[in-house]
């Protein structure tokens, strides 16, 4: 035994996580998808944040977009307010990638999609079904030139069925699935989620499902096609919905922050805010019941199955809020630290920002971009002790990269690489188009890949 | 670039893209093909969190061997169902999550059980567990033991706070509501204040009706367990996995983290709005609610060209003017002065009809009853019908992603509390009948 691992065995056990962890130390760990090349050719967030979840996990991924204004997503920014020319929309969802920028359109354009597929482990996109191989690049086209090639098609409702064309975005998505409508109060609005959750979150089981296909690969050798439907996606989260309308015809309602399920869970307001708290374990509730001074609902409904019953929940649930109403945030905090229940604030972003805990944890990743400056993103989630994710640097400006990857990976020449600038097969950023561009105050160096 | 030409993979085929797909990734053929992660177990050994059960359906799902263990009374979670509703003593979402996994008991509790425990770590790839941080440490058989073990082994723990970090010691359990709560998620979905016009009540940050803050966290432990065992597989080392379903919500929560670190500004509540796109909004119809987008300059004229109203294209001509919260509730209400009398299929046939420059996108709001009657997900397999032998007929989720050469499947739903307790104790760790009766009266099994 090493004294190094003496030392760990007697640090208490919350320090010793915190050393194997060590956020600090991450840039130091080797990178779990390293060696595993991704071809992102999609657009938005769906398509790229696959690539994006892979990247913050060692992949080496080059987006591919249309030169000059590139993306559709560069401008996607809250109340069009930019930040240095970077939309917050576009920085979210392509961090750590290579960008080039191909017209895919044209002969010369999907030559060099091949040769970069050739060398590729993933193709990723998110066009409507059928559309890469109309333009010759879907996965029966590229399969052949590359026989381990993962290739997944993300789509609003997947590649054949009646729903196949619809045309598609997340609420859609959230919409068709009925999300919306068990989200809300009855008396309220059915309610989209406050975010892209299909984007976001199906992007990142199609990474989840591009890793299952690539352990195969590291069996077999051999790559296959991922069909990934967000709508389907969305429906698969939505715990006992679908079993409860086939056994009893009726539909799943709006709850609005109750939890018919798991009782007492719910969000209350206090003086000062808003709190989620939640007791279902026997000990949590007679805690919670307790803390409230009212032990007498602990005796009446420490039987789980009499406290889903729809007239107990109603009872229970009034005396929470009318207990709550008085107390603040802070009191509720500790409350349930002391009655063992659960219970914390509902945060904003300014909230998650500033938490202690969530600093010691760099869960939020505060970093320097060498092109953009100071920036901030959710860390890389989950947590990895050996081989742990990591924020290199945020999107960046149209075909940046173009010189580092088809000079040095695909091993063009300068002059053939001019050619293609010339016929416009290959292009950068869009001076009059801002959101393509570096920021103003760019020195023209920092931050390039190439030379 | 000549040569490349030539080996042009160009080749235009007879059969139609989407009927390539279906006959090559149709979920109904999935018993004939290999799976993916039939060389991978898994020991679930989460309580009370739909978080890792969700996670260990994933792997499930795709072909590794789970052994589901329960405490001899059975998971907590087999009661997390809507107004009590079981069948067999089991909860709906644990029917939902028990698919394709070995379910049998072991009581942790005793010195016994956790002796058990150890010769099934020598044999598995994967554990994952949901206390609190340092209760299975305490017990001698958190990750700094079984790592010890088994150095291959990945050791996935979800947690509210996670294993590190000053709240780590809280004993707080992960519940859904919390998770949603901390991701942010909850704080931007919801009624905002000045909308008077609704109750009080109704305007309050609001969680995602389903459990999103588990299934998201699920999902992203899977991710995490999968990532490892690549790494395992180039290294033979396996590791510590630190999932906070808040974390992962908060990952999946736009770029409100990015816009607050650069401007210092908190986006609220936004009803049915986006604050980075509009027109994208739900709208009322004569029946229900349909939902509309109509973004970019072009794409808002075919809108306001639809909705023959002209004369909102000068009120917001760029996109400066309709990314103002002050216009959202403005101009929808423009809009539904046109929507509120046409039924949803009216309003998109309308969208649908239109020729001229720019798209307009409608879709349907739909109850979850109604989604459920939708034919498209039945042929697709999203949802599925299984006759279980334990749970009877009943409608499930199906899996998602749709693979060529290893599709996942559902073999079966859901077993009762221990009901493989004999094929994994003699099976897998070759005890005899005689120990494992004995075992069962301990109460160790």
């Amino acid at each position: 035994m090493t004294s190094h691992e003496k030392d760990l065995d007697s640090l208490p056990y919350t320090e010793y996580i915190r050393e194997i962890m060590k956020p600090e130390g991450i840039f130091e760990k080797p990178e779990p998808l390293k060696g595993i090349r991704v071809l992102d050719i999609g657009t938005l967030i769906f398509g790229p944040m696959v690539a994006t979840y892979l990247a913050e996990f060692g992949a080496e991924v080059i987006h591919v977009e249309m030169p000059g204004r590139g993306d559709t997503m560069r401008p996607l920014a809250p109340f069009a307010d930019f930040h240095r020319n970077l939309a917050a929309g576009f920085e979210a969802t392509n961090n750590s990638k290579y960008h080039i920028a191909i017209d895919m359109r044209t002969p010369e354009g999907k030559e060099l999609i091949y040769r970069l597929a050739k060398k590729s482990d993933v193709v990723v996109e998110n066009y409507r079904p059928g559309t890469t191989d109309r333009w010759g690049i879907g996965y029966r086209q590229l399969i052949k030139i590359n026989p381990r090639l993962v290739y997944i098609s993300m789509s609003g409702f997947g590649q054949w069925g009646p729903f196949t064309f619809r045309p598609s975005y997340d609420a859609v998505a959230q919409a068709t699935s009925g999300l919306i409508e068990s989200t809300g109060f009855p008396d309220g609005l059915p309610l989209k989620a406050g975010a892209w959750i299909g984007d976001f979150y199906g992007a990142l089981m199609g990474a989840f499902a591009v890793l299952v296909a690539l352990y195969w690969r590291e069996k077999t050798g051999k790559g296959q096609y991922i069909d990934h439907p967000q709508a389907e996606n969305l429906m698969r989260n939505m715990d006992w919905t679908w079993i409860y309308v086939g056994l009893t015809g009726k539909n799943r309602e709006r709850y609005g922050n109750r939890d018919v399920a798991v009782v007492p869970s719910d969000i209350v307001k206090c003086k000062d805010g808003f709190v989620a708290i939640a007791a279902f374990k026997e000990s949590e509730f007679k805690g919670l019941c307790e803390a409230m001074g009212r032990l007498d609902l602990f005796e009446k409904y420490a039987d789980i199955d009499e406290r889903q019953k729809e007239e107990s929940q109603e009872v229970i649930y009034s005396t929470l809020h009318e207990w709550a109403k008085e107390k603040t945030v802070k009191e509720l905090e500790e409350l349930g630290e002391r009655f063992g229940f659960a219970s914390n604030k509902v945060f904003s972003s300014e909230d998650q920002y500033n938490d202690e805990h969530w600093k010691a944890r760099r869960s939020i990743w505060i970093y320097d971009d060498p092109i953009f400056g100071s920036l901030a993103e959710v860390a890389p989630v989950p947590k990895l002790s050996e081989s742990p994710g990591r924020i290199k640097w945020t999107a960046r400006p149209t075909g940046i990269d173009n010189e580092h990857v088809f000079i040095r990976l695909l091993g063009l020449t300068r002059e053939e690489v001019d050619e293609l600038y010339n016929k416009g097969v290959i292009g950068k950023w869009d001076k009059n188009v801002f959101f393509s561009c570096p920021p103003p105050d760019w020195d023209g160096e920092s931050g390039l890949f190439y030379p | 670039m000549a040569e490349l030409e030539e080996s042009s993979p160009i080749t235009y085929e007879d059969v139609p893209w989407s009927d390539w797909a279906k006959e090559n990734c149709d979920p109904f053929k999935a018993a004939e093909k290999p799976e993916a992660l039939d060389d991978i177990v898994v020991l679930d050994l989460s309580y009370g969190s739909f978080a890792g059960l969700y996670a260990s359906s994933l792997l499930a799902e795709y072909g590794a061997k789970v052994i589901r263990v329960e405490p001899p009374g059975g998971d907590i979670a087999r009661k997390m169902t809507p107004f009590g509703i079981k069948i067999k003593d089991t909860g709906l979402a644990y029917i939902v999550e028990g698919r394709n996994k070995y379910h049998i008991t072991l009581n942790i509790e005793t010195e016994e059980g956790r002796e058990i425990l150890k010769r099934f770590i020598k044999r598995v790839d994967v554990l994952i567990e949901t206390y609190a941080p340092g209760y299975l440490d305490s017990l001698g058989i958190g990750y700094r033991q079984l790592s010890k073990l088994n150095p291959g082994l990945i050791y996935c723990a979800i947690s509210p706070y996670g294993h590190f970090g000053p709240k780590a010691e809280s004993k707080k359990a992960d519940y859904d509501v919390v998770d949603q709560a901390m991701s942010g998620m909850a704080w931007t979905t919801g009624i905002p204040e000045e909308y008077e016009e609704f109750p009080e009540h109704t305007r309050v940050p609001t969680k995602l009706g389903p459990w999103m803050g588990w299934y998201v966290g699920g999902g992203f432990a899977a991710f995490g367990i999968l990532a490892a065992l690549l790494f395992r597989r180039a290294t033979g080392k396996g590791q510590f996995i630190d999932v906070v379903p808040a974390e992962a919500q908060a990952k999946t929560n736009n770029y409100y983290i990015q816009y607050y670190h650069t401007k210092k500004k908190v986006v609220g509540r936004i009803a049915n709005f986006d604050p980075a796109v509009f027109v994208y909004t739900l709208v009322r119809a004569k029946d229900g609610m349909a939902f509309m987008a109509g973004f970019s300059d072009v794409n808002f004229y075919a809108l306001t060209t639809i909705i023959n109203r002209p004369d909102l294209r000068e009120r917001y001509p760029t996109i400066k003017e309709r990314l103002t919260p002050k216009t959202w509730p403005e101009c929808l209400a423009e809009i539904e002065k046109w929507s509120k009398d046409k039924t949803v299929k009216e309003i998109i046939q309308a969208t649908l009809d239109y020729t001229g420059d720019g798209t307009c996108v409608a879709g349907e709001v739909l109850k979850p009853a109604e989604t459920f009657k939708e034919e498209n997900w039945w042929l697709r397999g999203g949802l599925r019908k299984i006759n279980d032998p334990n749970y009877g007929e009943v409608s499930v989720q199906g899996v998602v992603a749709k693979f060529e050469k290893t599709p996942g499947r559902i073999k079966w739903l859901c077993r009762p509390v221990g009901a493989d307790n004999e094929m994994i104790y003699s099976g897998f760790l070759g005890m005899k009948k005689e120990e494992i009766e004995k075992l069962r009266e301990a109460n160790i099994l």
